[in-house]
């Protein structure tokens, strides 16, 4: 049984089903309601909640908020993409719904306090007002006023405000050059086995006993658990892959006590789902009906997003790809090696002394101008071609399907510079259809 | 909006009170806002304006005048004084009557303003910035039967600097019209500021007519307090010398100096002295009020930290040292600090805990510091040089 979480000034049923809410994020909730203090009491200016994804943060805020019916506006910073419409929220929620039409249209923070103080003056607070800043860290990037005013918005609007920051980042790098109000920082760890194992749990099909749910559970976390260790994550799979762990059941060839035989059956699968759910490569109704139509197809033979690397290109096209992709991974000073028929002679040992360098793919694609690319595809392309505008469009038709990028400014017209943004596997399906060994051209593979 | 939109100055209720003792007169007295009786050692500049503006006005023409000098030498003070002695003898009716309008460049949000404000102190009309300028054009450029001399005073001028410099080349062209009878007289700190920020046409306008405001000597500060406090004792004859000796080799600023002066009353009336003493303001007064207004306070900062942050302080040092730059990452900084906790027996401190205390000392300026999401790679520079840190550290 958890301790259930105390404060006086609050009714014991509504504590009761507070606790119930929150599983194991009872310390957390109670430190937090500690600080809140009773309703009518003043507490800190700012809060700083911080923690890993889906460690609960928003939820037990939230949770304790709505479970004890104090005034609170939740407001999402990622929606909020100025400072006005965050002002706008935050009133409607204390004060109805034709607050907001008080504030100019572009409202500054002192604005927001002055609207603020007024309506506070017709409706004075007989609780503690909270203010919740879901993913706070967008706040930085607004202006830069508005931070350290939230953080003493109490002292600015002169009424039992609280303002509580929700964020994954650490409060180091919030804290403005100007210095502000310190916060009170509370931080959620992240859940241990033993913890998702019993939120987990709680969702468990009511066609099923518990524990069985709570044997699929434990195996799902024995493979994921190295991986992932979010919550939210985790509920995800346990729903998508139950149904292939009843299966066996439902067919009756094993009864609900052989988990042996039930991790024998549902191990291979959940492996394959690592590489295929986990990244959302096919989609979860994909997956669903895949499951379905076992019989006749095995689980991630569907092609997933990342397998359609193959993209339909025009002749030229292919070839000023290849073009680019040689320029941007091998040394200037090989071309002449690679591309002219008669280079000279170069000595071999003074060629190849690539042992103390590492590989180009390893350090990523270099840049390289204009002139380069064309003359690598004049000498890679085997007929004559002419530098028609065709050709220069699609350099350009290139970029914007961001197959290479332009590097420095885009208004140079004259030796603009390129790198070309695509993988190995993908250059070489693109030059096996056009019957270019590629490899053959590349300075690393030498 | 809101209706009260302008800040104001809040009024005051009461009169002010009249000063009951020596000290409290003396201070009135000294108030940078007291209207002296005359300006002393600024007679040959009083006078070299009052030719010139004198001059135009009985024949008139119009002309340009440039004034310059470092801030507090009595620029405006001295213009002032020439216009209402000029008014006095417009009034005896020795000139002929001339009008005199006041702008400052820094009371206005944007530079075209000045045509606003000339235009509203001319004819009382309020118009927007472009029909002002081609009103006053029409004024200035056309004849009109007994027009009077204006006198127009401009103070800082070098805020009205546009960038097409519009509004200067209006100023310094329109006295140059036949029948505009145009007195212009600008104000500017710099010496140099018509070669360095006006284009040609515009400098070659305002002309040669120029004159420099030379700082105070240390005798004419004194001669200044002399003739502000007239005959009313309270300070003695030493501490006056050494207030404007002092102010005088730092800037021969004379607000400066009246400041100084009315600190030091304070000082003197706050401190509670044995009665034998003569109650006039002496040296050791003298030394505390300019001791206030002139010691840097970073040294006494750096003195008051936190023993946390004076270590952060001597762990940038040594990490320039062993650098030789004058730049260090926040994370260099932070081994240094480590060491030296390990070396001074304190408890190590974490990352955020020395991030915190480099951030507090950014935030007073004792450190230069970049963004703080920058974390481990935000450069750290010092605000203050290395002696004055070592100074303030070794000094306890």
């Amino acid at each position: 049984m958890p301790a259930l979480v105390e404060q006086p000034g609050y009714a014991h049923e509504r504590l009761c089903a507070l606790t119930e809410r929150v599983p194991c994020r009872e310390t957390q909730a109670s430190t937090l309601l500690a600080l809140l203090g009773e309703p009518g009491h003043y507490s800190y200016p700012s809060i700083f909640i911080y923690g890993h994804r889906a460690s609960g943060k928003s939820h037990v805020t939230e949770s304790i908020l709505q479970e004890l019916e104090l005034p609170h506006a939740i407001v999402s910073c990622v929606e909020c993409v100025s400072a006005g419409l965050l002002f706008e929220q935050t009133l409607v929620a204390f004060f109805g719904p034709e607050a907001p039409s008080l504030l100019p249209r572009s409202s500054s923070l002192s604005d927001f306090v002055r609207i603020y103080k007024q309506l506070c003056a017709q409706t004075p607070a007989c609780q503690t007002r909270y203010i919740v800043l879901d993913r706070a860290e967008r706040l930085r990037d607004m202006e830069a006023n508005l931070l350290p005013g939230l953080l003493r918005l109490q002292e600015l609007v002169d009424d039992n405000v609280t303002v509580i920051l929700l964020t994954e980042i650490v409060w180091d790098k919030f804290r403005p050059n100007t210095g502000c109000l310190e916060p009170l920082l509370l931080h959620f760890p992240d859940y241990s086995k033993a913890e998702l194992q019993e939120i987990l749990v709680r969702d468990y099909h009511p066609a099923y006993s518990p524990d069985l749910y709570g044997s699929f559970v434990s195996i799902l976390l024995g493979v994921f658990y190295s991986v992932c260790r979010d919550l939210r994550e985790l509920k995800h799979l346990a729903a998508l892959n139950f149904s292939k762990f009843c299966e066996p059941l439902e067919r009756e060839e094993v009864k609900e006590s052989e988990t042996h035989k039930l991790w024998r059956n549902i191990e291979p699968h959940l492996k394959k789902a690592m590489q295929t759910v986990y990244l959302r490569e096919v989609s979860s109704v994909q997956w669903e009906q895949q499951q379905q139509q076992m019989e006749d197809r095995e689980a991630g033979t569907l092609k997933g997003l990342s397998a359609y690397a193959h993209v339909e290109l025009p002749y030229y096209s292919k070839f000023l790809l290849i073009a680019a992709y040689l320029a941007s991974f091998n040394p200037a000073r090989t071309d002449r090696r690679f591309f002219l028929k008669h280079h000279g002679k170069i000595k071999k040992t003074n060629f190849l002394k690539k042992h103390e360098k590492t590989s180009n793919h390893l350090l990523g694609p270099k840049p390289f101008p204009l002139d380069r690319l064309l003359a690598i595809f004049y000498s890679v392309v085997d007929s004559r071609v002419a530098p028609t505008a065709s050709i220069f469009s699609q350099i350009s038709s290139l970029v914007t399907l961001q197959l290479l990028t332009q590097v420095g400014h885009d208004d140079q017209l004259d030796a603009p510079k390129y790198k070309c943004a695509v993988a190995l596997d993908f250059i070489q399906a693109v030059s096996r259809t056009v019957s270019f060994d590629i490899v053959k051209y590349l300075y690393d593979f030498l | 909006t809101p209706r009260h939109a302008t800040p104001v100055i809040p009024s005051r209720s009461q009169p002010a009170r009249t000063p009951g003792n020596v000290l409290e007169e003396a201070r009135a007295r000294l108030h940078v806002s007291a209207v002296p009786e005359s300006l002393p050692c600024r007679e040959q500049e009083f006078q070299d304006i009052y030719n010139f503006v004198e001059s135009k006005v009985i024949d008139g023409t119009g002309g340009c005048m440039y004034i310059s000098g470092v801030p507090g030498t009595g620029k405006t003070a001295t213009v002032h004084e020439v216009i209402r002695s000029l008014q006095q003898a417009a009034d005896l009716d020795e000139i002929p009557q001339f009008r005199f309008i006041e702008i400052n460049g820094m009371k206005m949000t944007d530079p075209h303003q000045a045509y606003v404000q000339i235009l509203q102190k001319l004819t009382n009309q309020r118009v927007t910035p472009d029909h002002a300028a081609s009103l006053l054009e029409k004024r200035f450029s056309n004849p009109a039967p007994k027009k009077e001399t204006t006198v127009l005073l401009v103070d800082e001028l070098d805020l009205l600097w546009t960038r097409k410099q519009n509004v200067m080349y209006n100023l310094f062209d329109w006295p140059t019209r036949r029948h505009a009878r145009l007195v212009v007289l600008t104000i500017a700190n710099t010496m140099d500021l018509p070669e360095r920020i006006m284009i040609n046409r515009v400098a070659s306008r305002l002309g040669l007519t120029r004159m420099s405001f030379q700082p105070y000597t240390f005798k004419q500060l004194q001669q200044i307090i002399a003739s502000r406090l007239n005959r009313v004792r309270a300070f003695e004859e030493d501490a006056l010398q050494l207030v404007s000796r002092k102010v005088a080799a730092l800037s021969g600023d004379a607000r400066r100096c009246l400041d100084i002066c009315r600190r030091a009353t304070e000082i003197c009336e706050f401190t509670a002295k044995p009665k034998s003493d003569t109650g006039l303001v002496g040296m050791s007064d003298v030394m505390q009020a300019l001791d206030e207004m002139f010691s840097s306070s970073y040294i006494t900062a750096i003195r008051c930290a936190s023993v946390q942050e004076q270590l952060f302080l001597r762990g940038v040092i040594s990490e320039f040292r062993r650098l030789g730059l004058e730049e260090a990452t926040f994370q260099q900084v932070f081994v240094q600090h480590q060491a030296l906790c390990r070396v001074e027996g304190l408890q190590p401190v974490s990352v955020s805990e020395s991030l915190a205390v480099c951030q507090r000392l950014g935030a007073c300026r004792l450190l230069l510091l970049e963004a703080s999401r920058l974390d481990l790679l935000l450069r750290v520079r010092l605000n203050v040089s290395q002696d004055d840190v070592l100074y303030a550290l070794k000094a306890d």
